[in-house]
């Protein structure tokens, strides 16, 4: 027997691709040494459907419904960034009451985001009673937002120079209601994250990230936060009401993943605290101004603040009916890197918390999986990685 | 720090590089430079902590009219004028509420940019978006494998250059 002489033998796990609904689907190759992972890659696109080609077709209106469409999470994100930038291009400015709506929907988004994320993360880690009670909850904000808008996913609050829809007496007192709700539930998970033992044991200590390391990784949104790097577009150049109704970064220092769960809970204070400072001082006036068909030529940077971070849009008119270049880059395309570059010397049970941890847009969890084991091929489900990560700690 | 303090600091990191004056808005400084001169400006960029990396964004400017895409492999039919088919990469860094563009233009049969991986190692998925969109050869980058695109997506066939009108039923 001379095992100990043999190379070690390293083997690949790819996790994905399939993964619909969102701009970024992932395909990881995990390489793994037994149990621990030395190595990730990423391949991204299986769903990339060509919008940024797309909208030079379409009409400067046209193109923001369909950039809407790139996130069915932040829908609202995407038309904010968009039709601040057309309208800096346009030399035209939303009235106060537009823009104090457009933060109002964003805020709202934020809490359905955070909580959708909550309870994808905890199902990941096993913690199965968690995902039911936020998902729960996030159904008051999903009620909200379809009496506000009339939908539920892509809200279409935006026109360019405005919004569509005001905020009646009667929405505005739902929306209270929801928020009172929701605080104190919020309050209960962060007791729950922070001092529940089985998901502790998944979370402490587990992707560690230093500030540096967030930095150079060029990580945004509550990735970063939660390693202390205070990036927030709403504080570092607010756009829309934002100057009006300032939030407060919120930061932690540890850097792993329990601090991402307690950055983004105590994320949702601030949005209830804005939300409801919007509704009490809306500002009255005109819903919309007026933009031209036909925006002068020139070329903008609309940055905005997802849920997941940083969104940035590059806008180029050339003058004509449509735009020249929509260049978007969202969040979850800066927070990849951070995974790969966490994941070597983690368990491979570890990884579904690693990836969920970047809240890169769950939505469908049967991806495939394929474990490759020297010449015999197995096949894993993502459900069955996740069982097995479950397991591995129980 | 506020934004004329930030504009003013990065105003003198990039003139060494600058060709011609920066252009400049209320948020954003705009400062062309030459292809070879891309490493050291971001370097420097990156050595004083000016903010981080945003975005890559490429461009096409056909001229005068968009035209097939040539192939990389053909060699130019005319020589090196100032009136040709161009492409400009954007890099894109933000601080605070600035955001400084280095822009870099190449021209169709030669567009090579150098990587810039060794000094921002996260810059691989842009630059790896900038060739398959844009075709622009990003020199050095140490993953060239197909990111965004499918596996058998044509070579050569970069789909936001302008000419780009979808791909052939004989594809």
């Amino acid at each position: 027997m001379d095992t100990q002489q043999e190379p070690r033998k390293t083997f690949v796990v790819p996790i994905g691709p399939q993964h619909p609904a969102l701009k970024e689907p992932g395909h990881f190759e995990i390489t793994v040494d037994g149990e621990i992972v030395t190595a990730a890659t990423v391949r991204l696109g299986y769903v990339h459907r060509g919008i940024e080609k797309g909208v030079e077709q379409q009409n400067w209106t046209q193109a923001m419904y369909m950039l809407e469409r790139i996130c069915g999470i932040c829908s609202h994100v995407h038309a904010t960034a968009y039709a601040l930038g057309v309208e800096a291009l346009a030399g035209v400015q939303a009235p106060p009451r537009a823009q104090a709506i457009r933060v109002l929907v964003a805020e709202l988004e934020r809490v359905h985001s955070h909580l959708l994320w909550l309870g994808v993360a905890a199902h990941e880690g096993g913690f199965d009673t968690l995902f039911m009670y936020s998902w729960r909850d996030r159904e008051m904000i999903m009620d909200v937002l379809e009496g506000l808008t009339g939908n539920r996913v892509n809200y279409s609050c935006n026109v360019l120079g405005g919004v569509k829809f005001d905020v009646d007496d009667t929405q505005a007192d739902a929306i209270r209601r929801a928020v009172d709700f929701l605080e104190p539930r919020t309050h209960h998970y962060l007791k729950v994250v922070t001092t529940d033992e089985t998901l502790i044991g998944r979370t402490r200590n587990v992707g560690k990230m230093t500030s540096l390391e967030a930095e150079t990784l060029g990580t945004v949104g509550p990735t970063a936060r939660a390693s202390g790097v205070p990036r927030d577009i709403r504080v570092d150049a607010p756009y829309a009401a934002y100057p009006d109704f300032p939030v407060k970064t919120i930061t932690a220092t540890a850097g792993d993943l329990e601090a991402k769960f307690v950055v983004r809970i105590q994320e949702l204070f601030e949005s209830y605290r804005v939300i409801r400072e919007i509704l009490d001082k809306l500002p009255a006036g005109d819903l919309a101004v007026r933009v031209k068909p036909r925006v002068p030529p020139g070329e903008t940077v609309s940055r905005v603040e997802a849920p997941r971070g940083e969104l940035f849009y590059f806008l180029k008119s050339a003058g004509g009916p449509n735009p020249d270049r929509v260049k978007v880059r969202t969040p979850s395309l800066c927070n990849w890197g951070s995974v790969l570059a966490t994941a070597p010397g983690h368990k491979l049970a570890d990884v579904p918390m690693l990836i969920a941890g970047i809240d890169p847009c769950f939505s469908c969890n049967d991806r495939l999986v394929t474990v490759r084991r020297r010449s015999t091929a197995e096949t894993w489900t993502w459900a069955r990685l996740r069982q097995y990560g479950i397991e591995y700690y129980r | 720090m506020d934004l004329e303090q930030t504009v003013v600091a990065a105003e003198t990191l990039l003139k060494p590089f600058a060709v011609g004056a920066p252009s400049r808005e209320v948020s954003r400084i705009d400062v062309v430079i030459r292809r070879a001169d891309l490493p050291a400006a971001v370097k420097a960029l990156v050595d004083a902590r000016w903010g981080y990396l945003a975005a890559i964004t490429g461009l096409d400017h056909p001229w005068p009219k968009p035209k097939p895409v040539t192939k990389p492999a053909e060699p130019p039919a005319e020589p090196v004028g100032p009136v040709e088919d161009r492409l400009e990469a954007l890099y894109q860094f933000v601080n605070g509420a600035l955001v400084a563009t280095l822009r870099v233009s190449v021209t169709y049969h030669d567009a090579r940019v150098p990587s810039i991986c060794s000094i921002i190692p996260s810059a691989t998925l842009y630059e790896r978006e900038l060739h398959e969109m844009f075709g622009i050869i990003v020199e050095g980058t140490p993953d060239t494998g197909r990111l965004l695109l499918p596996d058998d997506w044509p070579d050569h066939t970069y789909p936001l250059r302008k000419s780009f009108k979808g791909l052939t039923s004989a594809v």
